[in-house]
């Protein structure tokens, strides 16, 4: 859960990056990473395992400045989509702030996303929240490679599968690419940063 | 669309899902060809097209099993050890947050380091039956149930616990063996203690509480129910956490409150009892920074 030093005027806050098996959430923050070097604090953590699968979570600091007279520090992590690795998941979920739905949009997936989005309410459900309730943005990633012809989800699909109910703002992506990649973390934070404003009146 | 093209376009998709790791969709493209070239009449290199893709099928199917055979929990770094226990302790208190650390590092499975941090925990005297049950469940986790047998044998040995605690912590060992397939003789505590035991405190033997409910009867929130896991307890004083998003709850519950229906699930049993709220904070520092953690002191008649 975020806080705010008052005192300092500092405030932190914690991202998470969810998704099924495969769908890019580690490509998000490596994009991330590359893109805004700047604001990086440090390395990315990547604890992962053979061919490049997440096994607990990945973790980038990130400073984004000073935002109306405060400084702002987000802490992003990817979760690990696999289904086994259910209990990493609730643990990289203790204290988040706001969460990235990462969609793959190959059609071949739309199964794994709805279990992916369902095991998602549940954990955040057992830890004390309400997937209505919390800053969350979807992301409909490798759209890319519907120029390979490669056979992808339409959008109306998507959005009926996954958004239907939830009606959160949604992005069209290619991580890989980078596209909507940036577009889809301001959007979270700017959802994140406006509740917490709520919640802990830190702005000015 | 021609044979040829749909296995063309199949082939790309099936290559492209292993490229990515999609490996059983992967592997059900490649299927699909094969049911295509089977039933085909007029495909030309028959035979040199299944064998292509049959290795195919081979190849993925020896990357399923590498992935099955990769350690779900490897050991890792030092330094992300350290990590894992900066990110994922939430407490205020350094007893607390120590114990939090190690608890993360087993969550994680770096049963081994965890071991070393409870040891160390226990010697300092921390919630000595909280370190000893997460002891155990390393020990079980790391199958190694003869470490566990040791580790019990010199706690009975020594003026760690209570007579109550070892019977408890006895049961706890044998569930938690059995549990992961272990049947193992557990040596019966003597009659008397070998050693003059601690005056017993009271609260020494109250039961461990996993998780409470409490029916809340003023406030804001009179009338509801609401569940929380225990992430500590000290005797009859269990500790819950209440996410800052429901700071009502929090606000209602100020030390003095009195619970007069607690629902107590532990282990064995599920008991209704009363109590009051001993302690109350909101956490500074960690990942739940801004929740509250309440301290509940069940009453112990």
């Amino acid at each position: 859960m975020a806080i705010f030093n008052a005192k300092d005027r500092i405030i932190e806050c914690k991202l998470v990056y969810c998704g099924p098996g495969r769908g890019g959430k580690t490509t998000n923050l490596e994009y991330i990473f590359k893109a805004f070097h700047k604001q990086t604090d440090s390395d990315m953590v990547s604890i992962s395992t053979m061919g490049d699968r997440t096994l607990f979570f990945d973790f980038l600091p990130m400073g984004l400045g000073k935002i109306r007279g405060c400084d702002v520090k987000i802490q992003l992590y990817t979760v690990p989509g696999q289904s086994r690795y259910r209990s990493t998941r609730k643990m990289v979920l203790k204290g988040v702030d706001g969460v990235v739905f990462v969609a793959d949009s190959l059609e071949v997936r739309r199964k794994a996303n709805l279990l992916s989005l369902k095991d998602l309410a549940e954990n955040l459900k057992e830890e004390g929240y309400n997937i209505f309730n919390i800053p969350l943005v979807m992301q409909y990633n490798k759209r890319d490679l519907e120029a390979q012809g490669i056979p992808l989800l339409p959008l109306d699909t998507l959005e009926k599968d996954l958004n239907s109910k939830l009606k959160v703002p949604y992005h069209m992506a290619s991580a890989i690419t980078g596209e909507g990649v940036g577009r889809t973390l301001k959007e979270a934070l700017l959802l994140t940063l406006r509740h917490l404003q709520k919640e802990l009146h830190w702005t000015k | 669309m021609t044979e040829k093209e749909a296995i063309r376009r199949l082939l790309k998709e099936a290559d492209l899902y292993r490229n990515q790791g999609l490996l059983s969709d992967s592997k059900a493209k490649y299927m699909e060809i094969l049911s295509i070239i089977g039933k085909s009449k007029t495909l030309a290199n028959h035979k040199q097209l299944i064998e292509g893709v049959k290795s195919k099928i081979r190849a993925v199917n020896r990357s399923l099993n590498e992935l099955k055979d990769t350690l779900e929990k490897p050991e890792l770094s030092e330094d992300l050890q350290h990590l894992i226990k900066k990110l994922f302790c939430f407490s205020q208190t350094k007893e607390a947050s120590a114990i939090e650390g190690a608890v993360a590092l087993a969550k994680f499975g770096q049963y081994e380091q965890a071991l070393k941090e409870f040891h160390k925990l226990l010697e300092q005297g921390v919630l000595p039956l909280v370190i000893a049950k997460n002891m155990i469940k390393c020990y079980a986790a790391l199958r190694i149930p003869e470490a566990a047998l040791v580790q019990f044998s010199k706690w009975k040995t020594r003026d760690f616990f209570s007579r109550e605690d070892l019977k408890y912590i006895r049961a706890f060992l044998k569930t938690s063996l059995e549990k992961e397939g272990f049947k193992v003789e557990i040596p019966e505590l003597e009659a008397t203690p070998s050693l003059p035991s601690k005056p017993k405190k009271k609260e020494e033997v109250f039961l461990e509480i996993s998780a409470v409910s409490l029916h809340l009867r003023s406030g804001p929130l009179a009338g509801q129910t609401r569940d929380f896991d225990v992430h500590f307890q000290s005797a009859n004083t269990v500790t819950i956490l209440i996410p800052a998003a429901q700071k009502n709850l929090a606000d209602s519950l100020v030390p003095g409150t009195r619970l007069t229906d607690i629902q107590c699930y532990s282990p064995i049993t599920v008991f209704r009892s009363t109590g009051t709220i001993s302690g109350a904070a909101q956490i500074k520092q960690g990942p739940r920074r801004g929740d509250y953690t309440m301290d509940i002191t069940i009453d112990a008649d």
